[in-house]
């Protein structure tokens, strides 16, 4: 079976005027505009298989949303090649945008002073949903979104969090097959976070869907992709799974302490890095190699009442991923 | 119910339902359209006090203007507007992901108001023709359902033109700038300020050769009687076809290039 989402060296190039401060740059800038080349994506290759959650990683500017665009065909790329569920995104049509389904966190679709009802059935109406299926997967996605109560407010009335469920609900009324999602989680509060995670698991397993999402939050990617793509600067940094980055990149272990009576700074320093000491609780940072026999020692000589090794926080090796500019992947 | 059908139907529902909530705004928008063809009535009718002007008597210019009211309600166009704001904002960018184009929402918007607008217009033409005897029209089915074809011309031309223009918001910060060059312009060379009949000739034979007279002047003139003579109408009822093939060419060349340079910006 081919791939859900295919992208060979996808690159997308702008032309940004360049304009000087001040009143005389303005009127340069009307006389003799002058333009730079900006590449937001630089040939980037990867394949998302059917089924699997992918996360895009990268910070502001990446090149992350560019992709997306040029994936569901909002954006005709410079070069490159794509296919997605079968179609060539920007020359795929109506067949084509009837099989994925777009959710930006930052902007809606969402009739704003409605109630997310008539949003549903217009989007019944435009992606052609027979009436006995709407019912079905309304009361699906009401259910599994927990909207009972919110479908007969003005979405205008609703909190940040029911809005981007009813968003979420209101682009898989088609049942597409290949999910993008642009920071579905933004600005959400920690339970609204984890109900719209818990959704993507669910609507994944009972309908098989391919997600491809892009987030600033750790815990989106660790609850949900088991592959990510790092992006920055518009190039392909890394492509694999999240363990064989922390792996890669994490050359250290935290062994995270509760101490017993009388430990002090000092004396944990003869064992490793001291990252955190609040007594009695402690962080030590090891050699990943080191992490067994730096715990052995230090239960051996120093009274512990509990001992944690964990890997680093994946931001840290998001943030070192960034900055060291992994190539390849797992 | 075939496809499309449905798609429309449900588009003008959700405009009428957005409307809804926004009575007192539309309510103002509707009547600063009427604004316009008033105060232009109540200075012709002043200057037609002494006499007709060029032909044109007090009762001639009454029905002119109720004619440029009803017919401005039914031909306005303000995409351009919305277009720019959606282009620059980042608001387009979910709508091309439907597996409808953009324009079918506008075309539905317009629908839905328009319809709502005119008819109210009509019926406050009708209710002042009850105590105003000048503004009434004769009973005339045919020329009526000539001046419905002229207004369905004049209302496409409109929202090609500006839907057109807006998209160049693809390219330049200025869309909406042009559409109100545009819009300047129209106000002499259209009829919204006087019959074309009594614009210096000059200024008559450029609006001539634009489209300006098509979207206004022609269909008031086909609803008042300005419009007489066979080779009058077939004259009009061509400008009409002409300009809506050159600007539905424009705005099809104007969407294929826009989308390519398309920057999306914004989520």
């Amino acid at each position: 079976m081919p791939a859900a989402i295919v992208a060979e060296r996808l690159t997308k190039t702008y032309q940004v005027k360049v304009r000087d401060a001040g009143l005389g740059g303005a009127v340069r800038a009307l006389v003799r505009p002058r333009y730079r080349e900006v590449r937001a994506v630089e040939a980037i290759s990867f394949q998302v298989e059917r089924g699997e959650i992918v996360a895009f990683l990268g910070p502001n500017g990446a090149g992350k949303t560019t992709t997306l665009k040029m994936l569901t065909g909002l954006l005709y790329p410079t070069a490159g090649r794509a296919h997605v569920a079968g179609f060539t995104p920007w020359d795929g049509g109506s067949a084509f945008k009837r099989r994925i389904a777009l959710v930006l966190g930052n902007k809606q679709q969402l009739l704003w002073d409605l109630p997310p009802e008539e949003t549903f059935q217009l989007n019944q109406a435009i992606y052609a949903v027979p009436a006995t299926e709407f019912q079905a997967r309304r009361d699906e996605l009401v259910a599994l979104l927990d909207l009972a109560e919110v479908m007969d407010k003005p979405v205008r009335q609703l909190s940040l969090g029911e809005r981007m469920k009813c968003e979420l609900a209101a682009a898989l009324l088609h049942r597409p097959e290949i999910l993008f999602l642009d920071e579905p989680t933004l600005g959400l509060d920690v339970t609204a976070q984890e109900a719209v995670r818990g959704f993507l698991c669910a609507y994944r397993a009972r309908h098989g869907a391919t997600i491809l999402l892009t987030s600033h939050y750790m815990a989106d990617v660790t609850a949900l992709a088991s592959r990510v793509l790092i992006i920055n600067r518009g190039r392909l940094l890394y492509d694999g799974a999240l363990q064989a980055l922390v792996a890669r990149m994490a050359h250290t272990k935290r062994l995270e302490l509760v101490l017993g009576d009388g430990v002090s700074r000092e004396q944990l320093a003869a064992f490793g890095e001291v990252r955190e000491f609040r007594f009695p609780n402690a962080v030590l940072e090891v050699p990943r190699d080191q992490a067994t026999a730096a715990s052995a020692r230090l239960l051996a000589s120093v009274p512990v009442v509990d001992l944690s090794i964990q890997d680093p926080a994946l931001e840290d090796v998001i943030r070192r991923a960034f900055a060291e500019g992994t190539e390849g992947g797992a | 119910m075939n496809v499309w059908l449905r798609r429309y139907a449900a588009l003008v529902r959700s405009a009428w339902l957005v409307d809804l909530q926004y009575r007192a705004a539309i309510a103002i928008w509707m009547l600063w359209n009427v604004t316009e063809p008033a105060i232009a009535l109540g200075i012709w009718w002043s200057i037609a006090s002494q006499g007709a002007v060029q032909g044109f008597g007090r009762d001639d210019f009454a029905r002119y203007f109720f004619g440029v009211a009803l017919v401005n309600q039914l031909t306005l166009a303000w995409d351009a507007w919305y277009i720019d704001r959606w282009v620059r904002d980042g608001e387009m960018n979910f709508r091309l992901a439907r597996p409808i184009g953009p324009v079918h929402e506008a075309i539905a918007d317009n629908i839905a108001y328009k319809a709502r607008t005119a008819s109210v217009v009509l019926v406050v033409w009708m209710l002042v023709a009850l105590a105003w005897p000048v503004v009434r029209l004769p009973f005339a089915p045919g020329r009526w359902a000539l001046f419905a074809l002229a207004v369905a011309l004049a209302a496409a031309i409109r929202f090609l033109n500006g839907y057109a223009t807006g998209l160049l918001a693809f390219w330049t910060t200025r869309a909406t700038a042009l559409m109100e060059l545009q819009f300047g312009i129209s106000l002499f060379l259209s009829g919204r300020i006087a019959p074309l009949a009594l614009l210096p000739p000059a200024v008559a034979s450029v609006a001539g050769v634009l489209w300006f007279p098509y979207v206004l002047s022609f269909p008031v003139e086909v609803l008042t009687g300005g419009v007489v003579t066979p080779e009058q109408y077939v004259r009009g009822f061509l400008g009409q076809v002409c300009w809506l093939a050159v600007w539905w060419a424009a705005y099809r060349v104007v969407w294929r290039r826009g989308i390519r340079h398309y920057g999306a910006v914004g989520g």
